[in-house]
């Protein structure tokens, strides 16, 4: 009886249930979709790191569900809510509370039965459009993408315990309403907001937080990548954490302070239906104050990872042809000895690509660390980091063999490095004596056309390291073929090595192909986890602003029907919902919006301080890109619920 | 005197095709500048269908309503809402204040859709509030008051605007008989201290007996109409009984 009376529910229920519906549909998809992703066979084939990154990804999808679960109690707690009218009259009829909820369950069962088929067959197709990304993401052949029975049962599990959650709200709330509270409602009372004076202050410090922690974020970057270097990294913790905070007291407060502001101003109030949208909103934002924080922090959290997810992957190629502008770079320890010579590894690549040029050179070192002392990296730490030196004509041939513009030396030496606080390291009173000669520090240089360990270097002329030590025996290559087994030659590059008690694997050639195919695996695998939480939490904020906007409508519905009465027309009635709705859905939004600009400027500088000043436009455009996203999805979301709500809530004349 | 409104051969008919209810049968009457009148009938008489005509809120299948001149039937769908806010006011048996919504919010409620200014609104509040005694109240919202309270806030919201017209739909149907007196006290206050013209759709004889006039309406036609033509209350009540048991008195009930 109770499955019939269940199913027939859901069949009248329909245009509440649609909602929930959707929100359970696409969870699910999403989910059956970044399941299959972690248990892709294929995806292991192309990112040896899948395995290592599984337990991470598995636990984002657990936090995900845990977040699911959460939202979708909400919903149920609003359909229990739109419907306890109708449960009351079941309870004065003699049904039992563990009668209704039986019901209620079962109807809840079946839709997330139905959104389970519905998500499972949505999500096959999200998977294959997941997996075309990620692919593309890194660079390799896009196959038709295998499902996994991993995926499936995960999947499953997860919608199981995520109606498991929601039924165990359902059955507290369904425990605890008595029939009164049922049949008549929770008795709905404007209250006034205590302390508002308070609240107003919480908003305008949390305002001040949130600015502060920007700014505070965009110097800590700075200082991490032009100062001494030792900066730590718990100031950025700090400002991510006050940020957190801010953005969470920020919509408590405001929520629950400048309506009733702006109550206070008669000619304001006065206007129209000014009062009404104010009263309702007061009402509404007080006791979702600290909802709308929650949300404004998930979409703040979609926000920022979105750009900075996005940031990693247009900084990658830009990042890979600075610290590998060779193909092939050969870094050999002069003083140990070396398993796979430069004579055996030139054998080993021309097996698998032609070699287009081969520059050797050597990097030499006068066995101590004065240049060292105007650093950082000098004292007792250090002791044992030796200065090293790099003759100009090797330079100037590496720079032509990249078509860089050679260097001047202008009769001193010049300090290269690629890391970018040694460039605001002052070396101008250093001195260098090689072979009775004196060389003054002339410059600094970030351009450096190899690849090697050290912090800095010096190029000096020719003459000057004549005698000294080789520190490090490199070379250079550039191969004729643009597609080759990187995967197979950094094997045949590596051999096994023993240190700390551990056996692992190592290598002194760094081939730039397998390093950015390394690199895009893990991009793509950051971008797709990224996006994925990105997609979830805004999706789940709005779902819960339209599930809120929604279960109100039978309340909203009296309401608009005595300004309809007291001659209110369609198109007032119109406006004032707009703007109540559009005012409820835009608190959450405003600010992780806004927060998208110092996001986008502080990856933009990010950039240039890396030095990528091409890269840190491209950071802007995508930043721009992100938030119209988010807008359009946002308002795409405004608008359908502002549609549902009008077609039920506004009254026209007959 | 003036005549207000005119109800003339007016008559609805709901549903389609083989099931057709006709609500209201050709009914005419008038009513003039500060009457108060009420119609009376069982249910199913028409009472409330007859209400909805006149306040726009529906529309009669035949025959003309007019309102200071105005046939409604002409009105244009965007003129309906501007006439209903201007021209009309309504009392109804929920009360139907806004619980979002201070005392004093709910009344000038009207005057802010009329867009009216700052000063005059506060000036017509105070009017309203002073006749009626809600002064005190201004500040509260409608939780907390008492059902004769909140049905006072209901008749200041009504008359705040001056119109033409008050609807009252069974305003006495949600208060017990004491706070019923007291609210039919400030019917008669609104009537003949401020001059509004009150038509009031009740099935309580003893609220009845409180307008000037009586209509009785039996399948959708006006079977009977009384007026109190200068007798006390009490004779006008006895009279309403009268005239409910030769209607059928036994049908009385709401």
């Amino acid at each position: 009886m109770f499955i019939k009376l269940a199913s027939r529910n859901v069949k009248r229920q329909i245009g509440n249930y649609m909602i929930y519906f959707i929100t359970v549909s696409l969870t699910v998809a999403l989910m059956f979709a970044i399941n299959n992703v972690i248990f892709s066979k294929k995806l292991q084939e192309y990112a040896a790191q899948m395995e290592m990154l599984r337990p991470g990804l598995i636990g984002i999808t657990i936090f995900i569900s845990l977040i699911v679960s959460f939202v979708l109690s909400y919903g149920t707690s609003f359909i229990l809510k739109l419907r306890k009218r109708e449960f009351g009259t079941y309870l004065t009829l003699g049904m039992t509370r563990k009668n209704i909820l039986t019901i209620f369950v079962l109807e809840t069962l079946i839709l997330c039965i139905a959104a389970l088929a519905t998500g499972i067959v949505l999500g096959l197709f999200i998977y294959q459009g997941l997996m075309g990304l990620l692919t593309y993401l890194m660079e390799v052949e896009y196959v038709f993408a295998d499902y996994s029975m991993e995926g499936m049962t995960f999947t499953i599990v997860m919608v199981t315990a995520v109606f498991l959650l929601s039924s165990v709200t359902s059955a507290i709330y369904l425990k605890r309403v008595s029939i009164y509270q049922l049949i008549h409602g929770d008795r709905m009372v404007e209250k006034r907001v205590k302390h508002p004076v308070f609240w107003m202050t919480l908003t305008l410090i949390s305002l001040a937080g949130i600015v502060e922690s920007c700014i505070a974020f965009y110097k800590v970057i700075e200082h991490l990548f032009l100062s001494d270097g030792n900066a730590s990294e718990w100031p950025i913790m700090g400002c991510m954490v006050v940020l957190a905070v801010t953005v969470v007291t920020f919509h408590t407060g405001f929520a629950r302070s400048v309506v009733n502001l702006m109550l206070k101003n008669r000619k304001l109030c006065c206007r129209g239906t000014n009062i009404f949208v104010l009263r309702q909103l007061s009402g509404k934002l007080s006791a979702n104050s600290i909802m709308a924080g929650a949300l404004a922090f998930l979409i703040a959290f979609a926000a920022i990872g979105a750009n900075v997810s996005f940031s990693q992957k247009i900084t990658e190629q830009a990042v890979l042809n600075k610290f590998y502008p060779f193909d092939i770079s050969a870094i050999l320890d002069a003083y140990e000895e070396n398993p796979i010579g430069l004579e055996e590894a030139r054998e080993i690549i021309l097996r698998y690509a032609g070699i287009e040029k081969e520059i050797d050179f050597n990097i030499y070192t006068t066995g101590d660390n004065y240049l060292h002392g105007f650093t950082i990296w000098s004292g007792e730490n250090f002791k044992r980091v030796k200065d090293s030196f790099i003759r100009e004509s090797d330079i100037n041939r590496l720079n032509a063999a990249l078509g860089w513009e050679p260097i001047d030396l202008k009769g001193g030496f010049v300090i290269m490095s690629d890391i970018p606080q040694v460039m605001n390291m002052d070396f101008s009173s250093a001195e260098l004596t090689l072979n009775g000669k004196t060389y003054s520090c002339t410059g600094k240089t970030d351009v450096m056309p190899l690849r090697a360990y050290f912090f800095f270097a010096a190029i000096v002329p020719d003459e000057a390291v004549e005698g000294l030590d080789i520190q490090t025996q490199c070379a250079s290559f550039d191969l004729k073929d643009e597609k080759f087994d990187a995967h197979g030659l950094q094997s045949e590059l590596s051999y096994s090595t023993n240190g700390n008690g551990f056996t692992f694997m190592r290598s002194d050639y760094k081939i730039k192909e397998y390093e950015r195919l390394q690199r895009s695996s893990s991009t793509a695998i950051f971008i797709i986890s990224t996006l994925y939480m990105a997609v979830v939490f805004v999706f789940m904020s709005m779902a819960i602003l339209a599930l809120k906007t929604l279960s109100g409508m039978s309340e909203d519905r009296r309401r608009y029907d005595v300004l309809f009465r007291l001659g209110a027309g369609e198109r007032e009635q119109s406006k004032t919902l707009f703007l109540q709705i559009f005012s409820f859905f835009f608190l959450p939004f405003a600010i992780p919006l806004l927060l998208n600009i110092p996001a986008g400027i502080t990856c933009s500088r990010i950039m240039e301080l890396g030095g990528l000043m091409k890269q840190s436009g491209e950071i802007l455009v995508t930043t721009v890109l992100i938030t119209t996203v988010m807008a359009a999805i946002y308002l795409l979301y405004f608008g359908a619920t502002y549609l549902i709500a009008k077609h039920n809530i506004v009254r026209t004349n007959i | 005197m003036k005549e207000v409104l005119q109800v003339k051969n007016v008559t609805k008919y709901y549903g389609n095709g083989s099931v057709v209810t006709r609500a209201l049968n050709g009914i005419s009457f008038k009513v003039h500048q500060g009457e108060f009148t009420a119609i009376m009938g069982a249910s199913g008489s028409g009472k409330s269908t007859l209400l909805n005509v006149i306040s726009t809120i529906d529309r009669a299948s035949a025959g003309d309503i007019y309102l200071e001149g105005k046939n409604l039937a002409e009105l244009k769908e965007n003129q309906l809402s501007a006439f209903r806010r201007d021209k009309l006011g309504f009392i109804f048996q929920e009360y139907n204040l806004l619980d979002t919504l201070t005392v004093a919010e709910n009344i000038t409620l009207p005057l802010n859709l009329k867009k009216m200014d700052v000063e005059t609104t506060n000036k017509e509040l105070m009017r309203v509030s002073d006749a009626l005694g809600i002064t005190d109240q201004l500040s509260k919202f409608p939780y907390e008051l008492s059902g004769g309270q909140r049905q006072r806030v209901a008749c200041a919201r009504a008359i705040i605007t001056r119109p033409a017209l008050v609807l009252a739909d069974e305003p006495t149907g949600a208060l017990d008989s004491q706070n019923s007196k007291q609210l039919m006290k400030t019917f008669v206050q609104m009537n003949e201290s401020l001059g509004s013209t009150i038509l009031m759709v009740t099935h309580d004889p003893v609220v009845g007996s409180y307008a000037k006039r009586v209509l009785f309406l039996k399948d959708g036609k006006i079977w009977s109409e009384i007026d109190n033509s200068g007798r006390d209350r009490q004779a006008m009540y006895r009279e309403i009984l009268s005239v409910m048991a030769a209607l059928g008195g036994d049908t009385f009930v709401h």
